[in-house]
């Protein structure tokens, strides 16, 4: 079984966003990155174990600059066996969904991995574009994946207010919430193993850049915190109405 | 996600540019390592520390220890956290690999541990006492002793100790009275005697404990000399994997004030039956043996004290930016505005910025003495002796500045917090607890004191002290370079040659043999040394930041830097002037008013 798993590289949690030229990009400055943890902790991970339980081999592939090679590096730590890094700088989730699609194709994979959204611009759009493109049946937000042994899988997704269940054949893309697995930190034996897994560089395709952001903002800051007594619940009443305006 | 205890920027700076470890990686012995592997290998530590220590902090410290008739119960997850930093490498990283490690730099290793200690301290110390009891049996076993130990302590699956304190001997470990009598032409003895103060001595998640005990032979010489280590097991291994019990039994466990899901235990061997033990090395070798795991622990339990200050310094530092209380004195009249948040009144900054300046100084001194340890590995043999000095003179500061100042620093945290900070729904008053101990074992600062004035500062005809002061000297006209920080590189001149005064004014008295007059201040010597070295790491951090700034190098934020210079102006405003009134006490014209006869006084 070929499994693939697209891995993308977001700014660190903590991270003080700021923005620059114009507020068209965000400032890069003192930014430190890691990998996407959606598709880390639940759609590497799951398909790690779907390959110790199947047999097979897990590559990852990443759309971007040489800078990346690190994240990349943590998925082979953790477990895939190798990688794939299209060297490009991509503006617009078209271009990297279109460098995967073709990627994915040459490849010949059963199932294409993803998270269900990296959480720097929350787009979603590239799981969905690269199903389409390699015209697969795609499942988004799988909360669970099982595999029986006449290899038709069982998906399980969050939907508003409940879960929906489906099954399906291979090959299909996937995009993975929370649930689907649980994270695994690479041990030292892994790190120091990354290095000599191969990391094959690919030049992109031509593809264009189709949507460009013009300005970013910020969200208004946060306003200080107000302790209230425990006994003085018409006071957190008032400020709930007046100030938060929440009720 | 867990609350911040820790700046992964200020270690990625300390590493990668105050005390590069890039040139660590041109030694054979590191060649293996490169910068990727360090991002990793950190990023891999703050993961289990977020997932697996941080998140048992409290739960730890409110279950405590619970001792019923031998046995020892400690918190439920302390299972998980042993295995988990098992499983990453964390527990044999920095071994050979033929003994199961992966000749990791100290540098990366005693840096995850620091940031274990900042996320849970009292369930690092478990780990950590596994790593330095077998790094023990590797460096000075034989190979049946490393074959039958140290897999399974690596493996996270047995538990080792270090076993020195005795009811009569603590400080004093010349006075020790355990007795090891032979029993064959193998090695092994009969071990006799009581062990006290045992971290980790008992505990439910470990299947058997290995007790690097220190015990004296029959007949062997009084004092230090006549002091042997041993491996004492609770169950003593057969080849077949079975475990048959050793007559090591517990006797009790220390309640305590902090560390409170840190077991401390008392161990009886061979009460009634005979405990056997094997002898690690030569006869008689056993205190200097056991000084590498002391070193070891030094260093850890100063870092563990900066890691506890960390944790507090954050959860401080987040309250300020949220509680509002009070106006600006100008504002005072103005009833009708807005309080401010108390992170605008100066005297909260004040004792904020004292917090930076104590954790972030006492990390640089750490990244400082394990990157020492691992040229002592790693360079050529005719440089080794000059790190090892360097680093034997670091080490009491390195144990003592962050567990006395991080005392000072985390009580400051709590007073952030007002009336908040005195109760249990706020974590300082936890860290003010836990951390209280660090001054107390590995030696306590008193008698890190009297290592450091008493031998460190003498040693090798004075070569270590000259070797600490012309490093200083280095860093002083470094950044004498630039006109920003050459008001500090000049008071930082002064006070190293303040210290330089404090010395020759006392030495006299050790050449006359007047010891007691000698070293009767030596710990207030050592809280100026502790200025004194701290200053210096503060400049090597401005200096650094300075040069990255003027470079252009953006791998940090701009404000990143400022606040590395300016921790920096504060540390030498608020801080390094100490050394002024130390020197006057130190160098006075009549005697320490504390010898002779004047425990009459003490009333
Ligand atoms: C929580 C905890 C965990 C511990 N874990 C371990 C462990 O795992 N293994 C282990 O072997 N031990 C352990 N210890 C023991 C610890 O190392 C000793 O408590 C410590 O070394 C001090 O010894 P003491 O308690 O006997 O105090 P004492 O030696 O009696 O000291 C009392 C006071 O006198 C001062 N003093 C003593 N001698 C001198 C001197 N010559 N000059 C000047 N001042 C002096 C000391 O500085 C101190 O202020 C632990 C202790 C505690 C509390």
């Amino acid at each position: 079984m070929k499994l693939l798993v697209c891995v993308s590289k977001t700014p660190e949690t903590t991270t003080k966003i700021a923005f620059a030229d114009n507020d068209t990009r965000l400032d890069t400055a003192g930014v430190q990155y890691i990998m996407n943890p959606y598709d880390e902790w639940y759609a590497l991970v799951r398909a790690l174990e779907l390959k110790e339980k199947f047999g097979g081999s897990v590559t990852v592939l990443n759309v971007g600059p040489a800078e990346n090679d690190t994240v990349i590096r943590k998925g082979l730590a953790i477990g895939a066996d190798d990688a794939i890094r299209i060297n490009a700088n991509p503006k617009s989730s078209l271009f990297v969904a279109k460098q995967i699609a073709n990627q994915a194709k040459e490849g010949g994979y059963d199932m294409v991995f993803f998270g269900k959204e990296t959480i720097d611009y929350n787009g979603s759009e590239v799981p969905g574009m690269v199903a389409e493109l390699l015209d697969m049946p795609f499942i988004s937000f799988a909360s669970h994946l099982d595999l029986d042994d006449d290899q038709v899988a069982t998906v399980v997704r969050d939907i508003e207010g409940g879960t929906e269940t489906a099954t399906l054949g291979m090959p299909f893309v996937i995009s993975a919430a929370k649930g689907l697995a649980e994270q695994r930190i690479p041990n030292m034996r892994g790190i120091m193993m990354a290095k000599r897994k191969p990391l094959q560089v690919v030049e992109p395709i031509e593809a264009a850049d189709v949507a460009v952001a013009v300005k970013y903002e910020l969200p208004p800051e946060k306003g200080a915190v107000k302790l209230i007594d425990p006994e003085n619940m018409d006071e957190l009443v008032r400020l709930l109405h007046e100030e938060a305006k929440v009720i | 996600m867990s609350r911040q205890y820790i700046c992964m920027d200020t270690i990625r700076f300390l590493m990668g540019k105050v005390h590069p470890i890039a040139p660590l990686f041109t030694y054979d012995r590191y060649a293996d390592f490169s910068e990727d592997e360090v991002d990793l290998l950190l990023g891999a530590a703050k993961d289990l520390a977020d997932q697996h220590y941080f998140p048992h902090f409290k739960s730890m410290d409110e279950h405590g220890v619970v001792y019923d008739n031998g046995e020892v119960t400690t918190p439920p997850e302390l299972g998980d956290i042993i295995r988990a930093t098992a499983e990453g490498g964390w527990i044999g990283g920095t071994d050979k690999p033929e003994n199961g490690g992966m000749n990791l730099p100290e540098m990366i290793f005693g840096t995850a541990q620091l940031i274990f200690q900042a996320a849970n301290n009292s369930a690092q110390g478990y780990v950590g006492l596994t790593t330095g009891s077998a790094r023990l049996i590797t460096s000075f076993g034989s190979q049946e002793l490393i074959d039958t130990y140290v897999p399974k302590m690596y493996a996270g699956q047995w538990q080792g100790t270090m076993a020195l304190t005795e009811p009569q001997a603590g400080s004093s470990l010349s006075d020790i009275v355990t007795s090891a009598t032979p029993v064959g032409q193998d090695g092994s003895y009969h071990i006799k005697g009581q062990k006290i103060f045992i971290s980790a001595g008992q505990h439910q998640h470990s299947e058997n404990f290995v007790h690097l005990t220190l015990a004296r032979i029959d007949g062997a010489p009084a004092g230090t000399k006549g002091i042997s280590l041993f491996v004492v097991p609770k169950f003593l291994p057969s080849p077949d994997g079975s475990l048959t019990y050793n007559h090591v039994f517990c006797a009790g466990d220390y309640q305590k004030m902090g560390q409170r899901g840190y077991a401390t235990t008392h161990l009886v061997f061979g009460e009634d039956q005979p405990t056997v033990g094997f002898l690690v090395g030569e006869p008689n070798k056993g205190l200097r043996y056991m000084f590498q795991m002391m070193n070891e622990a030094r260093i850890a339990v100063g870092q563990t004290a900066a890691g506890v200050a960390s944790g507090a310094y954050y959860a401080s530092l987040q309250y300020a930016k949220e509680r509002p209380q009070g106006r600006a004195l100008e504002q005072k009249k103005n009833l009708g505005s807005e309080q401010t948040l108390i992170i605008n009144h100066p005297d909260v900054r004040r004792m904020l910025f004292t917090q930076k300046a104590v954790v972030e100084g006492s990390f640089s001194l750490a990244m400082e003495c394990l990157k020492l340890s691992d040229l002592i590995h790693a360079a050529p043999e005719s440089e080794k002796e000059d790190h090892f000095l360097l680093l034997d003179l670091l080490t009491p500061i390195m144990k003592t500045y962050p567990a006395e100042m991080g005392q000072k620093s985390v009580s400051m945290g709590l007073q952030v917090l007002g009336g908040y900070g005195f109760t249990m729904d706020f974590d300082l008053q936890q860290y003010y607890r836990d951390i209280r101990i660090m001054a107390i074992y590995e030696g306590t600062t008193g008698i890190q004191s009297l290592d450091l004035l008493g031998r460190k500062m003498t040693i090798k005809n004075g070569k270590a002290a000259q070797l600490l002061m012309a490093a200083v000297q280095r860093t002083i006209h470094e950044a004498s370079t630039y006109d920003e920080l050459k008001p500090q590189a000049q008071q930082l001149g002064k006070a190293l040659e303040r210290m330089g005064g404090v010395v020759q004014h006392l030495m006299p008295y050790a050449m006359r043999g007047e010891l007691t007059t000698f070293l009767a201040d030596a710990t207030l010597f050592m809280e100026m040394a502790g200025h004194v070295v701290i200053g210096w790491q503060w400049l090597k951090m401005a200096l650094q930041a300075k040069q990255d700034q003027l470079s252009g190098n953006d791998q940090f934020a701009d404000a990143f830097y400022e606040s590395k210079v300016q921790t920096m102006q504060f540390f030498f405003r608020y801080e390094l002037p100490k050394t002024v009134g130390l020197h006057r006490t130190l160098t006075a014209d009549s005697l320490p008013l504390t010898i002779g006869q004047v425990e009459s006084a003490l009333i």
